[in-house]
């Protein structure tokens, strides 16, 4: 009876640990298969690692410019991306005498500071404006300018993080822009993931950080209401004679999601993981109307 | 599988968004009125160019004329996903965009200015559908379940509302067909094309 006990409970601690070290791969995903933060990087570097002389941020779009040095021939020395990790330089790196350097490893850039290294803030000054056609209020970016400099590892930060988290490329958002302040340090969040280090940001600050705040909203139209306002609403067109077997029809929709940079099989041609009965397709989990 | 991930989500603290689109069929003689409130927050979506707020108070307006119109309700249908990544749920967004909107011909109104000749008067349609597509944070379980009832369809309209008082809204996109007064949609297009719809 006690050699089953025995021979039970180790089974289950063994099934517990697959268990739990399986769902942390699953759902940890290593963050450069988690985040799209719409890299739209200009240069296709190469991996390596390329020495850093000067690095900007704009909270306009959340977009790092950074000025590299040792770039290969043909390769501007410029290099900007929204998908930027970074990481405070290990003190082995430091004792080496490495200087502040960019990463690319299979298209992730991770961004290696030293301590004292400040980042250029470039702030989007914005301004609620009434706009003259529709009468609605509208936050518009009058202009850029130069917030200071922004150290996310200076000296006081080392606290709030626990020692190797440090060291780790991870996702930075800087802290809430206070004017007069030459020089800001720390971070207004961070995280595995970009969507991470906002949720941070925003706990702690109750607002979403400029990046976000700032982010442009796409419109999309199709249809009918395409022609318009070119096409003059005043001008009455005359009934067509519809020929094909298709209805007229009009759509219009604005985002401000994220789109990744991923292309994946469609999710509408796919199985909706909840979904209305539009075909025979068994709905798997969700919500939806279900086809009688 | 979802139920776990959305509790796993939860536990790890992320956002969760929710991506729905809500068609509604509407058939009498009288729902034609409503493609002048559609094409009027149209207009106003793309003269604010896409300005969400503006595209939120244009919702809350379709979806109270709707809700007056409940006479006229006759089918609907919904269908959605819940996603705890943002890229995945635009990515989603974008594709019911287009899935709306291969439903109707989408090219621009070219027709000829009315002449003359023309008579003054215009078809009515008889059908009109509505095809609300939103994506949100958080949780709103009026609208992630069955809606092809009218009271569950009341409940997820006024929900759809709240959402824009909560601003919770992050992408609103608004299908309608037919287009204008004037344009049919028969009953054997809509068999064609809105194959989903169940009656009410």
């Amino acid at each position: 009876m006690r050699k089953i006990a025995v021979i039970f409970l180790t089974l289950t601690l063994c099934w517990t640990t697959v268990a739990c070290s399986g769902s942390n791969t699953t759902t940890q995903a290593p963050p450069n298969q988690n985040v799209s933060v719409r890299p739209q990087s200009n240069s296709n570097l190469s991996n390596g690692e390329y020495a850093v002389q000067q690095a900007s941020y704009s909270d306009a779009n959340g977009e790092y410019t950074l000025f590299l040095l040792n770039t290969p021939a043909g390769s501007p020395p410029t290099y900007r991306t929204t998908n930027l990790q970074m990481a405070r330089l290990t003190p082995e790196e430091v004792s080496a005498g490495k200087k502040s350097y960019l990463k690319i490893d299979n298209n992730q850039a991770s961004l290696h500071l030293t301590e004292d290294f400040k980042i250029e803030y470039v702030r989007a000054v914005t301004e609620t404006r009434t706009d003259p056609q529709t009468g609605q209020p509208q936050t518009v970016i009058v202009r850029q300018e130069s917030g200071g400099f922004w150290a996310p590892f200076a000296g006081a930060v080392a606290g709030n993080i626990v020692g190797n988290l440090l060291f780790r490329p991870q996702y930075y958002v800087p802290p809430v822009y206070q004017p007069g302040v030459s020089v800001m340090t720390g971070f207004g969040g961070y995280g595995r993931t970009y969507d991470q280090a906002v949720n941070q940001y925003q706990s702690r600050y109750q607002a979403p950080p400029p990046a976000v705040r700032n982010r442009p909203a796409y419109l999309r139209t199709t249809g009918r209401i395409r022609s318009y306002p070119s096409g003059g609403s005043t001008v009455r067109t005359s009934p067509r004679v519809n020929t094909s077997d298709r209805p007229t029809g009009s759509g219009f929709g604005s985002s401000t999601l994220r789109s990744s940079d991923k292309s994946r099989p469609s999710r509408v041609d796919r199985t909706p993981s909840f979904g209305s009965g539009r075909s025979s397709r068994p709905a798997r989990s969700g919500f939806g109307t279900r086809r009688r | 599988m979802s139920g776990w991930r959305d509790r796993f989500g939860k536990m790890m603290g992320k956002t969760r968004f929710v991506v729905c689109r809500l068609s509604i069929h509407l058939a009498g003689d009288q729902v034609a009125p409503l493609l002048g409130v559609l094409n009027r927050v149209a207009r106003q979506a793309i003269d604010s160019e896409g300005e969400i707020e503006v595209l939120g108070e244009g919702l809350v307006e379709i979806c109270e004329s709707l809700l007056q119109y409940d006479t006229y309700w006759l089918s609907a249908a919904n269908e959605g996903d819940v996603f705890w990544d943002e890229g995945e749920a635009g990515d989603y967004f974008n594709d019911l965009f287009t899935d709306s909107a291969q439903r109707y011909l989408s090219e621009p109104d070219l027709g000829t200015p009315a002449g003359a000749k023309d008579t003054f008067s215009l078809p009515v349609t008889r059908n009109l559908v509505v095809m609300i597509t939103v994506a949100f944070e958080g949780e709103v379980p009026q609208l992630e379940t069955d809606l092809a009832n009218i009271a569950a369809l009341k409940a997820g309209l006024k929900a759809l509302i709240n959402l824009h008082y909560q601003k919770r809204l992050r992408a609103i996109q608004i299908h309608f067909s037919p287009a204008q007064l004037g344009d049919e949609l028969t009953s054997d297009q809509l068999l064609e094309h809105f194959p989903e719809l169940i009656p009410l």
